[in-house]
């Protein structure tokens, strides 16, 4: 068994033991960090195929952002501590009927489609060229894009304090709960 | 040095980009609206500088092909930076007056400016992408600045989502033209021989997204809406400087990218432009809030632009990048108006019954909106009537009669609902004892800049139109 299948096999078993962990765990903060090994132990396999960027971009969008998202979902829409947010199983039988065609279904493409195996090329890494265009030919928007995601922080912070109500509306008294709104003019800053 | 020359030939978007983080900073060390406004003034009007005198300069391509510099990118840069500083000027005094003045605005502004000339000197698709993307994110948040307004965060809410959408539309068509074509770049996509299903998706997809940010029927739905809700100097901005970049690029990808496949979208452009004229037009009679008004108001002459589209010759683009220019002008003037009127009285006030006998209490502005109102119905003296004359007579020459035949007649509808505005500021009597203050120096004098303007292009066309003639037949 070479390198390449004990590091396969490992992490299979990472993912498929991980993905378990998610779906049967009572704790959504906990299935969300199960399905953080699942994501980074897929990035793993696409580095095994060496396709770099793919991995890289797994790590980032699903990693990085879908992850990161789901923990802030839970952590801004619920009240109290995480321990509360609990998962619960519900039509337990249509479900597992449904899953079990499904299952059915996936076990018959497998077994019927005739697979024809491609010998693992030791291709280029195509990272190297990425980058390279990026900082040659591609310089210009690869700098465009820092500032459009440096605006983007900018904006989200703009449209999410909530310390400046620079125009009152006449006659209405404030409706945002203790500290208030200040108004006037210039507010906000000091 | 070649790199230092190329840097260059994109100045006034290395200027504005260095501004914006420039005030972005001065903001956060000194807090000061004031200072972040006069350093705004100063970076915009050195970039509107650098791109006039780049009008008479050189054309070519820079960063390996990324960026396409001097003619028509150049004066978009120049209606660019016009929509920017006259915008920032007349911002100042009507944030402060309205309380919502904190420098973010200005910053974010300049973003806004910065992805507009990106997108007006964009070569290639990529670049063209990061300039609308870097225009619109700043314009989602500009448009939701009044946070305690329901209607201002309604807009901005609206226009994210739709906007994002749209650059759904718009990645997606990229993606599928650099399948067909198998690069970005605008050369390589009009060479492509195997014009399959892909392409013209891909063609399809992508002219979704242009429609979308030119707000063409049936795409304009969040105009409305966002034009009445944001702060009116801010609509100012996005109905001017936006939609001219929006329009300037949709003019670079015709021209480069698709120009054998011009007897194809010119049918579409055709269709979408009849569409946006008569629903434009038609809405607009019915609306009783001025700024609503001015939103279809700017949809209709969207669709008088696109009859220049639609044409598709050098002549007609010309035509359109005059038209632009004009509509830049009377634009930015009649929404400063409107946002004089509207510190008076808060932020809603900017009904059309509200504006009844205000005309003689400063009689000044009545007569400044007179000229901008006038100059968008397109009657003689003004910049308006040139810019529609000279599209109208392109497409006339290219045989698009009946399509003239519609845009006339619209503009002849469009006479009731600018007038309506001007029988109220003059002939009514005034109901709500309401005192105009003098508006300030600064702000008196762009706006009586705007309507010079206006008037001196009206009479004297032939200095502009010279200049846009002569970039197209030295570039083919």
């Amino acid at each position: 068994m070479d390198l390449f299948a004990v590091a396969f096999y490992v992490f299979a078993i990472l993912i498929i033991g991980s993905a378990a962990i998610m779906v049967f765990s009572r704790n959504i903060v906990h299935s969300a960090f199960a399905l953080m090994f699942t994501l980074a132990g897929v990035a793993v396999f696409y580095a095994l195929l060496y396709a770099g960027f793919v991995a890289v971009t797994q790590l980032l969008v699903y990693v990085g952002g879908i992850l990161v998202l789901i923990l802030f979902g839970v952590m801004l829409t619920t009240r109290g501590y995480f321990e509360k947010v609990r998962t619960r199983t519900v039509n337990l039988v249509p479900s597992t009927i449904f899953a079990a065609i499904i299952g059915l279904m996936l076990i018959a493409v497998y077994v019927t489609t005739e697979w024809t195996l491609m010998p693992l090329e030791d291709g280029e890494v195509t990272l190297t060229g990425l980058g390279e265009l990026l900082l040659t030919d591609f310089m210009l928007p690869f700098q465009v894009a820092g500032v459009l995601l440096l605006l983007c922080i900018i904006g989200a912070v703009l449209m999410a304090a909530r310390t400046r109500h620079p125009h009152p509306p006449a006659g209405k008294s404030s409706q945002e709960g203790p500290g208030g709104p200040s108004y006037g003019e210039g507010t906000g800053r000091s | 040095m070649e790199s230092a020359n190329e840097l260059l030939t994109i100045l006034p978007l290395i200027i504005i980009g260095a501004a914006g983080l420039f005030v972005m900073m001065l903001d956060a060390f000194t807090g000061s609206a004031r200072l972040a406004y006069l350093a705004t003034i100063l970076f915009s009007a050195a970039a509107l500088a650098v791109a006039v005198s780049d009008l008479f300069g050189p054309m070519g391509e820079s960063f390996h092909g990324l960026i396409t510099y001097g003619g028509t990118s150049s004066f978009g840069m120049v209606l660019v930076m016009t929509g920017t500083l006259f915008s920032v000027i007349l911002s100042r005094d009507y944030l402060e007056k309205t309380g919502m003045h904190i420098a973010e605005v200005y910053s974010m502004i300049l973003f806004a400016a910065f992805g507009m000339l990106l997108l007006v000197s964009s070569n290639n698709l990529v670049t063209l992408f990061l300039g609308i993307e870097t225009m619109s994110i700043s314009l989602y948040v500009l448009a939701g600045l009044v946070k305690n307004h329901k209607k201002s965060v309604e807009a901005a809410l609206k226009y994210f989502l739709l906007g994002a959408f749209a650059t759904g539309f718009l990645l997606y068509g990229i993606a599928l033209l650099y399948g067909a074509s198998g690069s970005t770049f605008l050369v390589d996509i009009a060479a492509t021989e195997d014009k399959g299903m892909i392409y013209w998706a891909g063609v399809g997809l992508l002219l979704v997204g242009f429609f979308f940010k030119i707000s063409a029927v049936p795409f304009h739905m969040w105009t409305p809406d966002v034009y009445q809700g944001a702060p009116t100097t801010i609509t100012a901005f996005m109905a001017t400087a936006s939609k001219a970049a929006a329009f300037v690029a949709f003019i670079l990808v015709l021209s480069r990218a698709l120009p054998d496949a011009r007897a194809d979208w010119s049918d579409v452009i055709w269709l979408f432009a009849l569409l946006t004229m008569v629903v434009g037009n038609i809405l607009a009679l019915v609306q009783d809030n001025v700024k609503r008004m001015l939103a279809y108001s700017s949809i209709a002459h969207a669709g008088y632009i696109m009859i220049g589209l639609a044409a598709g010759t050098d002549a007609a683009y010309s035509a359109v990048l005059f038209y632009l220019f004009a509509y830049t002008l009377m634009n930015i003037g009649a929404f400063g108006i409107v946002a004089y009127y509207e510190w008076h009285k808060g932020y809603d006030f900017t009904e059309v019954s509200n504006y009844s006998g205000l005309g003689f209490k400063q009689p000044i502005m009545g007569v400044l909106m007179s000229v901008f109102l006038f100059s968008m119905v397109g009657i003689p003296p003004f910049a308006g009537f040139i810019g529609k004359y000279r599209v109208f007579a392109a497409a006339v020459d290219e045989g698009l009669i009946s399509l003239v035949i519609v845009g006339v007649l619209a503009s002849a509808a469009s006479v009731y609902y600018y007038l309506r505005v001007l029988v109220h500021l003059f002939m009514k009597e005034s109901e709500n004892g309401i005192v105009l203050s003098r508006p300030g120096t600064l702000y008196t004098a762009s706006l009586l800049i705007l309507a010079a303007l206006t008037i001196f292009f009206g009479i004297n066309p032939g200095v502009l139109t010279d200049l846009l003639g002569s970039f197209w037949t030295v570039q083919y």
